[in-house]
């Protein structure tokens, strides 16, 4: 494998201004991400030290083995919906070290509402262990939550992938021989009280932790029965009467003690052999991605200097150089494991697809690791690319993607629009991890396109009503369609909703992208075979 | 097998004719004998090329391997056959359209001399603005793009004017 030469000039002005507009886009996500982290009301962090509580970060310190690094995965969900009142969505996720096991580290947020559960708190759990399941991760639920947000219930309890989802994970996982373990600090009230009942081993800490189906007002309510939290479900009874918890914890520490010891016993399956080698840094400084990329979406920039600043020792083996140039596939090393990559230089034509689908076939062949870097604005339209087959060329693509038996991992480097985004292993396509850059945007097609669309359809509406255009109201709603569409182009609102596991610093891709390819060799590979291709 | 090697920016094809009892090579079809290849007391290596005795020493780098022969040093690159596909291709006298679209800008003009890699049209299509740069160095002979007119498929866009000969 030879080394990519980069034709980048970092003296360039091109160069320049792009890297003031990144970093830019970067020092405010950096801003976001440590308000979510840490900016809380004053009196909630009063009422968690009063509890004798420690906050919910220094407990994953805690529980972490020293030194090794933490992959916190969607740090910015919630953070368009709520009023903002739901920072992270009341929760922490994310892959880390205990006791030299690799787990899915889970944990509720009790300075917010008490650690409620908001709809896309649950839909963050349920990805979390739906990330556990798909790479045999154990887990490890750091829990303390009032239960799911009342006001909201519709919104998180009856649908398939709502409440119900967790604990039906939860069983998934166990069944699988994943297995979890449950850190009671604070109350698991209601649905949440299953989370230590369906973990294999619980731990309980003694006067704060409390596990009840409902609890002292619910039961009040209900019954008349007058009853205290601990008498209800504190460490003592669970422990020693109900047996629905392990071990009582004198404190969190404690608890986090014990807790280490118990996944210290767990045995350690199997791992899939990847094609590895020694580890190298890439030889590109990573930090010139901030020049490379444009600060304007529309703009095209060549991959490979993307790729160059991502592999080990920049070194990328090109396969079919010369066809389907618009789409760049080849092998390279990230940590030393062996991926195959496919990124995007422009639109998808009929060769480019062929090309990606064959790649991915080899890739399964090869038992290779599928990395995609997505910046694609479509597949080709035009009667031309009609003729020649581009529906049935760009579906061999989404065949192949989608039947691979090899873990897949996508980064969202700049646009994602229309199928593109399919073939390219958007979302829906299973990918064991999806990372976006701040600069990302996505959408069934751009603002502009659907502003310019909607303003025709108006004007003709107009006309066919035999008055005059008004030029005016058209303006208007032009504008209004392309404020709303930017909004919900932006990587913010995808990453709210979590269609994907997080917003990343560029510059931290490599290391995100070697956590998740470690993470995945967990779970065996998939079973070989693909439907009918279209040809 | 043919190697590639890539001496400061060179291409040289080597072909291995016989390693034994001396390595003989195929350097861009001239014929070398290579003998002796010994460790000298210095650390240096000391070998015979045709006949001719040559001094020299070598230090691998990042890139590949540096020689220093007479007084120079030399940085020397094994070429990926996989890395000189992509490359090919290149040469061309004209730049033209990959897909339909609009012209935005039109940076060089007739008579412009060019180098390798540099922009001449920015065109959009599918919303996205592509850089068409010039195959080769050169001289503008023709622009037949107009900022904000649409093309075709596979249109001439520019043309260079057909390199001097030597």
């Amino acid at each position: 494998m030879s080394r990519l030469q980069s034709s980048i000039n970092t003296a360039s002005a091109d160069f320049r201004r792009n890297e003031a507009h990144n970093r830019r886009l970067v020092a405010e996500f950096r801003a976001k991400q440590e308000a979510a982290r840490h900016s809380r009301p004053q009196r909630d962090l009063e009422r968690l030290a009063r509890q004798q509580k420690m906050p919910q970060r220094k407990r994953i310190e805690m529980l972490l083995d020293p030194g090794t690094p933490f992959l916190e995965l969607s740090s910015l969900a919630g953070n368009m919906a709520y009023g903002g009142e739901s920072p992270s969505a009341s929760s922490i996720v994310g892959i880390g070290m205990v006791s030299g096991r690799e787990v899915m580290i889970r944990a509720d947020d009790p300075t917010v509402k008490g650690g409620a559960w908001y709809p896309l708190t649950v839909k963050k759990i349920v990805r979390a262990l739906d990330i556990a399941m798909e790479n045999r991760l154990p887990v490890v639920h750091l829990c303390d939550s009032a239960g799911g947000f009342l006001q909201l219930q519709s919104e998180l309890f009856p649908d398939r992938y709502m409440g119900g989802r967790i604990f039906r994970n939860q069983s998934m996982l166990s069944k699988m021989g994943v297995k979890q373990l449950a850190l009671v600090f604070g109350h698991c009230t209601a649905g949440g009280a299953y989370i230590p009942g369906l973990s294999d081993y619980s731990v309980i800490v003694r006067g704060t932790g409390a596990v009840f189906l409902g609890g002292p007002p619910l039961v009040k309510a209900a019954t008349g029965e007058d009853v205290t939290v601990e008498e209800l479900g504190g460490a003592e009874m669970h422990t020693s009467v109900s047996g629905t918890c392990d071990y009582p914890a004198d404190s969190e520490e404690h608890a986090i003690e014990i807790g280490r010891d118990i996944v210290s016993q767990w045995d350690r399956l199997p791992r899939w052999e990847a094609q590895r080698e020694a580890p190298e840094e890439p030889f590109y400084d990573p930090a010139e991605i901030y020049g490379i990329v444009p600060d304007d979406i529309k703009k095209a920039f060549d991959m490979r200097e993307i790729i160059a600043r991502i592999v080990d020792g920049s070194r990328f083996h090109e396969y079919k150089p010369a066809y389907g140039t618009t789409l760049v596939c080849g092998f390279a090393n990230i940590w030393g494991f062996k991926v195959g990559i496919l990124a995007n230089n422009g639109v998808l034509f009929n060769d480019s697809s062929i090309k990606g689908a064959h790649f991915i076939e080899l890739c399964n062949q090869n038992n290779t690791p599928l990395v995609f870097l997505q910046n694609i604005t479509g597949y080709m339209v035009g009667r031309e690319y009609e003729r020649r087959g581009i529906t049935k060329d760009g579906a061999k693509m989404i065949m192949a993607q989608s039947c691979s038996r090899v873990p897949k991992f996508t980064v969202m480097c700049n646009g994602s629009f229309g199928a593109g985004n399919y073939g390219m292993c958007g979302r829906a396509f299973d990918g064991r991890f999806l990372f976006s850059w701040p600069n990302h945007q996505i959408g069934v097609m751009g603002g502009d396109q659907a502003a310019n669309t909607l303003a025709e359809v108006k004007a003709n509406q107009m006309k066919r009503n035999g008055g005059a255009v008004d030029k005016g109201e058209i303006d208007k709603l032009w504008d209004e369609t392309r404020k709303a569409y930017q909004e919900q182009l932006s990587a913010y609102y995808s990453t709210s909703e979590l269609w994907d596991d997080g917003i990343i610093d560029p510059l931290d891709t490599r290391n995100a992208l070697g956590v998740a390819i470690s993470a995945s060799l967990n779970a065996p590979l998939g079973e070989p075979g693909y439907g009918v291709f279209r040809f | 097998m043919v190697l590639k090697l890539d001496l400061d920016g060179t291409v040289h094809n080597v072909t291995i004719l016989a390693r034994r009892p001396h390595l003989v090579l195929s350097i861009d079809g001239r014929r070398h004998v290579v003998e002796g290849l010994d460790e000298a007391g210095d650390g240096s290596r000391a070998l015979t090329l045709d006949g001719e005795p040559v001094a020299f020493a070598r230090a691998g780098s990042a890139d590949g391997v540096i020689v220093r022969l007479g007084g120079r040093s030399f940085a020397l690159r094994r070429r990926d056959a996989a890395a000189d596909a992509s490359a090919a291709g290149g040469g061309a006298n004209v730049v033209r359209a990959p897909m339909p679209g609009t012209v935005i800008v039109v940076h060089k003009r007739v008579g412009d001399s060019v180098q390798r890699g540099e922009t001449i049209v920015t065109i959009e299509s599918m919303k996205l603005q592509m850089k068409l740069d010039a195959p080769r160095d050169g001289e503008i002979a023709e622009i037949a793009a107009r900022e904000g007119e649409g093309f075709d498929k596979d249109a001439v866009l520019a043309r260079l004017a057909a390199p001097a000969e030597g």
